[in-house]
């Protein structure tokens, strides 16, 4: 009986994992060919789309798993730009320990403001980080000693592996979506871990959550430095792919897109905040071929979207998923 | 085990509990039973912590605990069947009963009352059902892993707030068998109820809650001359 029972077991579970790596497979493959055959351009969009995944993640499973509404997230972003800027230009250290410092201090800030922020819920909370972002905004042209308010920092050198400069968008391309290849595997873990299990328990029953020993509160706070980190890191990229950086890249919009990013692609699933990023990077260049009326389209886009996607992109392909499967299942 | 010392409570400055004061010891099961409205689920979302009390003191195995905020007393033994069973239902059985396993009082693994294999036997159709999410299951059926989830907490007093509301007679019953084999096994329970008949059934004694005040209590023994007295059952369960 034991021995039925692995081989019942067995079968669907090598085909699953067959599946599983037929997908990474096709997907490796599609990151290694497609800069072959698209322009210079559309690379470059998606060097940003990998970005704002990287940024947008952070976002989304605040939004998706915590339910907490962050509009800080362009402050992190901000925060990473400026502090590799700094360490290339001013401290000549490698790339590397700009990354980290901006990570740090993006840490040690969301611990401060989300320890009092944090404690509200609802639209008082979306309204205390969109504050955040604004107040975040402000400093950023009025500190221009360091950041050189809307004049910006210029000439900030290229990533360097080993003395291989990632000065172009294909280098730059290849070097960064193995790394939100790595950002999406860890959320994806995350999701099924008992912190996961943990923060959906939180936004689906918080009283029962704090009556089952988890402690709301500080989770809310980690799961905020967790995303103050990627959007940090995604910020000191950022500085370091298109080496000129200013306020105007670290606004509310900024902000209210890295949101867009997570509510059209969809909070709830993994595959959500690059299919929003995508969406978010792409759309607008598209519609801006038809003049001054794109921003209206775009608007009507979005409008769009969250009608007839309320799961958004990952929540309608999720869906599309499951709905083959049940069909071959029959 | 639990005592409870003119514990005043409420919501947004306005007094609901007014000077409860309770106790029970350990092995103990006691009930708190009164009519809609009397402040019977505010006076557990004060023991556990959902809400801040104004004044009075809570004392568990002689250590205040009404100070500490909800997940902490959960640490310390304190498990919560909440009104409505509120389960988190996209999780699995297994994932709820595991969060349960991770978060609870901290035993050694000997000194652990329930395990998953224990709650098992006290569940028996959980073994086919734990990796079914857990809003797919019936009321029933959510409310034993409700009550399941508490327990792995490894409490020292569970406290179950209207655990039959809404529920089919024979679940109720299923509930009820529950309660008594707990109680048996030497659990400190605290059943909050406006079902007398349960009530009565389950706890050796209880109170009688009305307007946030306890008016009354039944000592053990004492539930049939309760019973019997229609005017006071009328003044404070509404006549059931």
């Amino acid at each position: 009986m034991p021995a039925q029972r692995d081989s019942a077991l067995s079968a669907p579970a090598v085909s699953a994992a067959f599946q599983r790596w037929t997908i990474v497979v096709a997907l490796v493959a599609i990151w290694l060919v497609v800069p072959w055959f698209i322009s210079r351009t559309v690379v470059d969009m998606l060097v940003f789309t990998g970005l704002y995944t990287i940024a947008g993640l952070g976002v989304a499973f605040l939004l998706g798993q915590c339910g907490i509404v962050s509009l800080a997230q362009s402050v992190f972003y901000g925060i990473g730009a400026y502090s590799t800027a700094y360490c290339a230009l001013q401290l000549g250290w490698p790339a590397t320990a700009g990354v980290a410092l901006g990570a740090g201090l993006s840490a040690a800030i969301a611990v401060l403001v989300g320890w009092p922020v944090l404690r509200l819920s609802g639209y008082f909370l979306a309204l205390a980080t969109l504050a955040l972002a604004i107040i975040g905004h402000v400093l950023f042209l009025e500190w221009d000693w360091l950041t050189g308010g809307t004049l910006g920092i210029g000439g900030i050198p290229p990533i360097a592996l080993s003395g291989f400069e990632l000065n172009s968008p294909v280098r730059f391309y290849y070097f960064l979506w193995p790394i939100v290849a790595l950002v999406v595997w860890m959320h994806y873990n995350l999701l099924n871990s008992r912190t996961g299990f943990a923060m959906r328990a939180m936004r689906d029953a918080p009283a029962a959550a704090l009556v089952l020993g988890i402690d709301t509160h500080a989770l809310k706070v980690k799961m905020f430095v967790l995303s103050a980190v990627l959007g940090s890191v995604a910020g000191s990229l950022f500085a370091h792919y298109v080496s000129f950086i200013s306020v105007d890249s670290f606004g509310v919009d900024r902000a209210i897109n890295f949101l867009l990013i997570a509510v059209l692609g969809g909070a709830k699933t993994i595959a959500g905040p690059i299919l929003g990023a995508l969406f978010i990077t792409v759309t607008p260049h598209a519609l801006s071929r038809l003049g001054d009326i794109h921003a209206l389209l775009f608007a009507a886009c979005l409008i769009l979207v969250v009608i007839f996607l309320p799961g958004g992109f990952g929540g309608a392909l999720r869906d599309l998923v499951r709905r083959l499967g049940r069909r071959r299942r029959r | 085990m639990l005592e409870i010392e003119n514990l005043e409570a409420g919501y947004g400055g306005l007094p609901i509990l007014k000077g409860v004061s309770l106790r029970i010891g350990r092995n103990e099961s006691v009930a708190i039973i009164g009519a809609n409205g009397a402040g019977k689920s505010t006076l557990v979302q004060a023991i556990c912590g959902l809400i801040p009390a104004t004044s009075g003191r809570i004392v568990q195995q002689g250590r205040e605990i009404h100070h500490l905020p909800a997940h902490e007393r959960a640490q310390r033994g304190i498990a919560v069947v909440l009104e409505g069973r509120r389960l988190f239902g996209e999780l699995t059985v297994r994932q709820n009963l595991m969060l349960a396993l991770a978060h609870g009082m901290r035993r050694g693994a000997d000194q652990q009352i329930f395990s998953l294999e224990r709650i098992l036997e006290l569940f028996a159709f959980m073994s086919g059902r734990l990796d079914a999410r857990v809003e797919l299951l019936s009321g029933g059926e959510q409310q034993m892993v409700a009550i399941a989830r508490a327990l792995l907490l490894q409490p020292e007093v569970l406290i179950m707030d209207e655990p039959s509301t809404g529920l089919a007679p024979k679940v109720v019953r299923d509930i009820v068998e529950v309660i008594e084999r707990l109680r048996a096994g030497g659990m400190s329970v605290i059943l909050v109820e406006q079902n007398v008949a349960i009530a009565a059934q389950t706890s050796e004694r209880a109170y009688v809650m009305s307007l946030g005040k306890l008016v009354y209590e039944i000592a053990p023994g004492g539930w049939d001359d309760f019973r019997n007295n229609e005017a006071l059952v009328r003044a404070y369960l509404g006549g059931q």
